[in-house]
């Protein structure tokens, strides 16, 4: 009688438990069965009233039915539990649409050019300085060598404050004027000023010109000045730094030439020229590319350090002249209007 | 400056082709920005021929195929040509095969719509001779058959249009460059014949042309150099003279002035001439200006002369600006008969500060301007002097005056081929050293083998130090012959400088939150800056340049916001509907009267965005902004005060009640304000009516020099927390943070033996449920002990004791 009533229940449990859709389903069935009123439950309670001979077959009995039950209802429960899980995903999607997160942003084209020649100049043991954009006719100027009378210094080729101002955190060597800084010179002399050599630095930074704005010229533009400033630098190593960066930022096949010039704050100066076969229009021919040229004697007085036991070299480049020469932009200014199809051009 | 082949081989005779020399200038220091070929090149094969006969091509209407013959007895050419300005007999220019015409045009036998065309009928323009290009070239009917292009055309030349730096004034003249063309190629510079013979008195003699001659300012003016020529015949100047002129772009204008013209580019050393008929009282004087004196120069421009400008005057009125023009009153026109002729020296910082005022820019003030060779002040007047009697005629009156004397000593300077070694930083032979020192006419002494002594030409006072020297030596040896070595990068890096490091991290954390980099100008409009400060206001003045260019770049900007949202503006007007741009740049306020550059960081976005998405993006708001100025502070390399939150109430920039503001520029060496811009100034002056929120940061750069961060360990506790949460009902204008405060306050008064980690605010609630002007805040506490799970007790125990001190202390409710 338990027997039969038994593999009865086996038999319900084995037909129904794979027809059960949900977890409710799931769980009045499961009370049907197990729960305090449920039919194995209740074969539960008929095992007092059998023999105590018979227990021991019947209990074997019981719980190999019990087994079986459970068998089936785990893996209805496994069934429900896995379809619940997927019902949770929500609608499938479509690969092809796009996310409607803002893509990333980008750096402006002068900052990448910037980041890229700064990293050059790391890699070879430059550490970047910083200065300010209002500088003092001092340190732009007279610290350098550039005589009083230069046309740099004239009102109508630099932007000056009024003498009246004053400014909290520029210092002043004596009672000169404060000036837009016309190039990143000044940090040398505010670094030579501040550290001792060895001096290897690189000094990216914006400058002032009073210019009337058309295709290569605006009112402030960006200059990186580099520093080499230790015991028996000599124009050997100038020619080797500069060769290695002309190469890495306009491939190998760049040629570079070192064409006399003239600079007050250097000696002898130059301005490096490179000729590149692969530069689209301006391929094969010489393009100027930078100033440079040994520290003159007179910088290092300026400073105070002994030209006889020192001696070093410096660079200075325009950064909108390289970003426009490598990325092909002929007209300064779209640099400046920030046409988001022309930021992104140069990213991603 | 212009430089013409032709004269330049007056000076420099050798074989080198211009294009050798072409190559060789940018090599020695002068740029050559241009190069103009003036005339035919040098052409083989294109010969004068007569068009014998033609007829129309057979296969092309608008074609005639002529026969041309180039010699009497010679077969003819059949040449096919598109001309129609022809007819038979006329004598042509033709270009034969094997012809190369300028611009690497080839001549060769080719077939044209089915007829071989044995060579080409040419146009000036195709040969270089003219601009005509309407028709070919009609020659004379005496020119022989045959005769070589060149043969008649042989005025070709080429200009070079030099560049040459402002040390180099001793190159502003054809012998000053042959002098650098031997220095590079040998040879010797060949110098013009002096022929006359004057002798030179240092006290002026009065003549027939001139009573009397003095310099008043003799500080700006060591030496003055005059003569008079009498008897001169005023004309045109002959053609070569003219035409040497004329390729230096120079206009002929008559003989005497084209002279001085002439030595001036010659040789470098300006001069002028005088008409002494219109010299009054027959007397000079090289004085200063009076104040306000008035003088109309010879290109017909008035200019008022202050008393720092020097002046060669006659007894009533400046007949010359000194060194830089001349005045109309003294011009040597067709009627002059005698001239008094000047070459003098002037001082460069006079000339040069006169020349500025004034805006004048000369062929004279330029050379002055820069110094002179002092030995170039006799030759030019003696030079001159020769073309003058021999072009013009006319005789020498009395003797040359030359008053007062320009230092002319000669300069050594010591010099180490050992030291100039270690600072090139290769090997050359002392041989070699010397014979390019004395390619460039420096004169070479050896006291020893370690110092030599060098003695330079007077015109080039460039050269004054070893260094000078070492110049030099690797202009004219060659840059492209310093050797390659590697790199040489010794020891150990530096740390980039803090403001740098700070400002890369923003840049990378920027464009992960999809903000792009705009770059604006530095320099602003004074509207834009009164827009937000007011005209009156002190920044307002005190951001002003003392020179401004335009009035749209005249004051410092005191914010990168105005100028992203004129990118937004731009970008909008454009249909680019991308809503975030950030700059870094540095920007200037004046705190406590003075002026101050900052370190800034601004950033602007929509609200929401414009562009239409097929899913809803996150909305930028408040928040949003604060949530990126934060973290912008955390990439400072250096800790920083916590900031103090406070809401910005009245502004013309920001919206009131939702933007706010920390920190303190003084006080704290940074401020930042953030959230809604002013909604109604930003239509009216930017026409965008969308929520925009932005941010900017301003930090002094002294915060750069604070010390790093440096992170330490504390012990953690592997303890369970225990929460507990407190809805506070309280008045709407309560801040979160001041409720924070006093829970933590009342928490630290409770509690004992164990730690609250947090409070924070999880919920705020405004509406219904509660009164009208109340919101409530609900705060979550965190609490754990070092060394045990807390009881539900003692942690309940600390809550209720805070709740109490809630209801006693304070007017806020406690929601259950």
């Amino acid at each position: 009688m338990i027997e039969e009533t038994l593999d009865a229940l086996v038999i319900e449990v084995q037909e129904m438990s794979p027809k059960l859709g949900s977890r409710v389903e799931f769980d009045s069935f499961k009370s049907t069965i197990s729960g305090p009123k449920g039919k194995l439950t209740d074969v539960m309670k008929l095992m007092g009233k059998v023999p105590k001979e018979e227990k021991p077959i019947m209990g074997k009995k019981i719980n190999e039915a019990k087994q079986l039950i459970q068998a089936s209802m785990d893996e209805a429960n496994k069934r429900i539990e896995d379809s619940e899980l997927l019902s949770s995903l929500g609608p499938t999607i479509d690969p092809t649409l796009p996310s409607s997160n803002d893509a990333k942003g980008v750096l402006h084209p002068i900052a990448q050019v910037r980041d890229q020649v700064v990293e050059l100049f790391q890699r070879i043991g430059f550490a970047v300085a910083e200065g300010t954009e209002i500088e003092t006719e001092y340190y732009c100027f007279d610290a350098l060598n550039i005589p009083k009378d230069h046309p740099a210094r004239d009102m109508q080729d630099s932007y000056f404050m009024p003498d009246a101002t004053k400014m909290a955190n520029v210092s002043k060597e004596s009672d000169e004027k404060y000036l837009l800084r016309t190039h990143t010179s000044s940090v040398q002399i505010r670094t030579l000023l501040k550290e001792k050599p060895p001096i290897r630095i690189v000094a990216p930074g914006r400058c002032f010109r009073r210019d009337t704005p058309d295709a290569t010229h605006s009112a402030n533009f960006h200059q990186i000045e580099g520093l080499y400033v230790d015991k028996k630098v000599t124009l050997t190593d100038l020619k080797a730094t500069l060769d290695y960066f002309v190469k890495m930022v306009f491939g190998e096949s760049a040629k570079t030439r070192l064409r006399p010039s003239f600079f007050p704050f250097t000696e002898p100066s130059f301005e490096m020229d490179f000729y590149s076969p692969d530069l689209g229009k301006l391929s094969n021919q010489w393009l100027e590319i930078m100033g440079c040229g040994m520290v003159d004697p007179e910088v290092f007085k300026s400073v105070g350090l002994d030209p006889n036991e020192y001696s070093g070299y410096a660079f200075g480049m325009g950064i909108e002249r390289i970003a426009m020469i490598l990325q092909g932009v002929d007209d300064i200014r779209y640099y400046y209007q920030n046409d988001i199809r022309f930021l992104r051009q140069f990213s991603d | 400056m212009k430089i013409s082949y032709n004269w330049l081989k007056q000076y420099f005779k050798s074989e080198i082709s211009s294009d050798a020399i072409l190559t060789a200038l940018p090599l020695i220091g002068f740029d050559v920005e241009e190069t103009e070929v003036l005339g035919p090149p040098q052409m083989e094969h294109v010969v004068v021929g007569e068009v014998v006969e033609f007829e129309a091509h057979p296969n092309a209407d608008r074609l005639r195929l002529c026969k041309v013959k180039t010699a009497e007895d010679e077969t003819e050419h059949s040449i096919i040509c598109g001309a129609k300005n022809f007819k038979a007999g006329d004598r042509v220019m033709v270009a034969l095969p094997g012809a190369i015409l300028p611009g690497n045009f080839k001549i060769k036998k080719s077939k044209l719509r089915g007829i071989e065309s044995e060579g080409m009928l040419c146009s000036a323009k195709e040969l270089n001779i003219g601009q005509d290009h309407d028709g070919i070239m009609i020659l004379d009917s005496s020119v022989a058959l045959g005769t070589e292009l060149n043969a008649i055309y042989s005025d070709s030349d080429i200009i070079f249009h030099l560049e040459v730096t402002p040390n180099r004034v001793d190159v502003l003249s054809h012998i000053g460059l042959a002098r650098e063309l031997v220095a590079r190629f040998g040879g010797s510079v060949e110098m013009p014949k002096i022929q006359s013979n004057i002798p030179i008195v240092d006290a002026f003699e009065s003549n027939s042309v001139l009573k009397s001659l003095t310099v008043e300012a003799s500080d700006n003016c060591p030496e003055y150099s005059a003569i008079c020529i009498e008897g001169i015949k005023i004309g045109p100047s002959p053609d070569w003279l003219k035409k040497s002129l004329e390729s230096v772009g120079l206009r002929s204008i008559n003989n005497i002035v084209d002279i001085t013209n002439y030595v001036l580019h010659e040789t470098g050393q300006p001069l002028h001439a005088f008409d002494s008929a219109k010299v009054s009282g027959q007397s000079l004087t090289i004085r200063y200006a009076v104040n306000g004196e008035e003088v109309v120069t010879l290109d017909e421009k008035k200019h008022t002369l202050n008393d720092s400008m020097l002046v060669i005057a006659d007894a009533s009125k400046p007949l010359a600006i000194a060194g830089v023009m001349g005045s109309a009153d003294g011009e040597v026109d067709k009627s002059t008969q005698s001239i008094i002729l000047e070459s003098a020296y002037f001082n460069p910082s006079s000339v040069r500060k006169t020349a500025r005022t004034l805006n004048i820019s000369t062929d004279s003030s330029y050379r002055f301007e820069r110094g002179i060779d002092p030995q170039g002040v006799q030759l030019g007047m003696e030079r001159a002097c020769d073309l003058i009697l021999d072009i013009a005629g006319g005789s020498l009156v009395g003797k040359r005056v030359q008053i007062g004397s320009v230092d002319k000593a000669l300069k050594t300077i010591e010099f180490s081929p050992d030291a100039l070694r270690s600072f090139i930083g290769f090997s050359v032979e002392d041989a070699e050293v010397q014979s390019i020192f004395e390619s460039l006419n420096f004169k070479v002494e050896k006291a020893s083998d370690l110092k030599w002594l060098i003695t330079l030409p007077t015109y080039r006072k460039d050269v004054s130090r070893p260094v000078d020297l070492y110049e030099e030596f690797i202009r004219i040896f060659g840059t492209d012959k310093i050797p390659t070595q590697p790199i040489s990068a010794n020891g150990i890096n530096a740390i980039d400088h803090p403001i740098y490091q700070f400002n890369d991290s923003v840049g990378a954390y920027m464009i992960g939150k999809s903000f792009n980099e705009a770059f604006l100008y530095t320099l602003r409009n004074e509207e834009e800056v009164a827009f937000f400060k007011g005209e009156d206001h002190a920044e307002t003045s005190d951001l002003k340049l003392d020179n401004p260019l335009q009035s749209d770049q005249s004051h410092l900007r005191n914010s990168l916001i105005p100028g992203l949202l004129d990118v937004l503006e731009l970008n909008l007007a454009r249909q680019n509907l991308t809503s975030q741009f950030f700059e870094r740049g540095r920007v200037f306020r004046v705190i406590k009267g003075q002026l101050v550059e900052l370190i800034s960081v601004g950033f602007i976005s929509l609200g929401k965005s414009l562009d239409r998405k097929w899913q809803d993006g996150v909305e930028f708001d408040f928040y949003t902004a604060k949530s990126c100025a934060e973290d912008i502070f955390r990439l400072l390399p250096f800790k920083i005060k916590e900031r103090e939150w406070s809401p910005i109430e009245a502004s013309e920039f920001w919206q009131a009640e939702h933007s706010a503001k920390a920190g303190n520029l003084s006080k704290d060496g940074y401020e930042v304000s953030l959230g809604l811009l002013n909604i109604k100034n930003i239509k009216e002056r930017w026409g965008l009516s969308n929520p925009i929120f932005a941010g900017s940061l301003l930090l002094q750069k002294e915060l750069f020099e604070k010390e790093m961060k440096h992170f330490r360990y504390k012990v953690l506790s592997n303890q369970p927390a225990s929460m507990k949460d407190l809805s506070l009902v309280v008045d709407k204008t309560v801040f979160a943070n001041e409720v924070l405060e006093t829970v933590k306050g009342f928490i630290a008064q409770s509690i004992e033996g164990f730690a609250c980690e947090s409070v924070e605010v999880f919920d705020v609630y405004e509406g219904e449920g509660l009164e009208a002007g109340k919101k409530s805040f609900a705060v979550s506490m965190k609490f754990r002990a070092q060394d045990r799970t807390l009881k539900d007790k003692e942690v309940n125990a600390v809550f209720e004791a805070v709740q109490s001190l809630v209801l006693k202390e304070t007017n806020y409710q406690i929601r259950k």
